[in-house]
């Protein structure tokens, strides 16, 4: 098990205090959280910290964070610690997701893109297949009313018993 | 003086040399370079306007290497 600090639950050996200096160390595992998330997690800290970023090793990132202005203090080392390793999760997160969501936004972006083009020129017209099917329509929902109706005209015409011609009993008619 | 050490993995080379620029005029800058990492030596005429001018430096150097989108980290 990973021992545990009073640095809002980070372990020992992720964070470094530099008295000296008034900043505290992060080493963030590129392997867990991309570059990406790193560069995002510090562009957000970068207004209130001067903020620094080491290769220590290979795939290990070392964050020195010194909070700007006010002077060094231990708990406020503590909770900006606790606040950037919150943030470097949630871009991480939202990295991950991008990644995953890229082919279907892209998709999307170009459908919207061609259909802002305008309208087609004669050539593309021209070019079009107009006989290929839009989508499926088993129900056929798409039908037109007119082939619709045609179509029940002419099954009705078909199905419908002719009237028969009344017939001449012998008697006498009234 | 004070020495900055920009990893060539993290850092762009143009946005160190933009940010020496900026800041060239709050204190002597000396930049150096070594096959992992750009080198900044920091020398004003005290120890904590040297320390403001690299903190500010660095911040500097880090948004707009974030801001060029570059793609730096290698094996990444």
């Amino acid at each position: 098990m990973t021992e545990v600090t009073g640095d809002q639950g980070i372990p020992a050996d992720v964070v470094e205090h530099h008295l000296d200096r008034g900043a505290v160390s992060l080493r963030v595992d590129s392997a867990l959280y991309p570059l990406e998330a790193i560069y995002a997690a510090a562009y957000v800290f970068i207004d209130r910290c001067y903020v620094f970023l080491d290769r220590v090793a290979e795939g290990k990132v070392r964050v020195t964070l010194s909070p700007k202005g006010a002077p060094y203090d231990a708990a406020a080392a503590r909770e900006v610690v606790g606040e950037f390793a919150n943030e470097l999760l949630s871009c991480a997160w939202r990295a991950q997701i991008t990644r995953e969501s890229r082919a279907t936004i892209e998709a999307v972006t170009a459908q919207a893109l061609s259909g802002a083009r305008g309208a087609p020129s004669l050539d593309d017209l021209e070019a079009f297949d107009f006989s290929d099917e839009a989508f499926d329509d088993p129900l056929g929902i798409a039908m037109s009313w007119e082939e619709k109706y045609a179509k029940n005209k002419k099954d009705a015409s078909k199905t419908e018993p002719k009237p028969e011609e009344p017939k001449a009993e012998g008697g006498v008619e009234p | 003086m004070i020495e900055l050490r920009f990893h060539r993995e993290l850092y762009d080379g143009n946005a160190v040399d933009e940010a020496i620029k900026s800041f060239d005029r709050f204190a002597t800058l000396e930049r150096a370079e070594e096959p992992s990492c750009f080198v900044v030596r920091v020398t004003a005429k005290d120890e904590a306007r040297e320390r403001k001018v690299a903190n500010e430096l660095g911040n500097f150097a880090l948004g707009l290497t974030i801001r060029s989108g570059s793609t730096l980290g290698g094996s990444e």
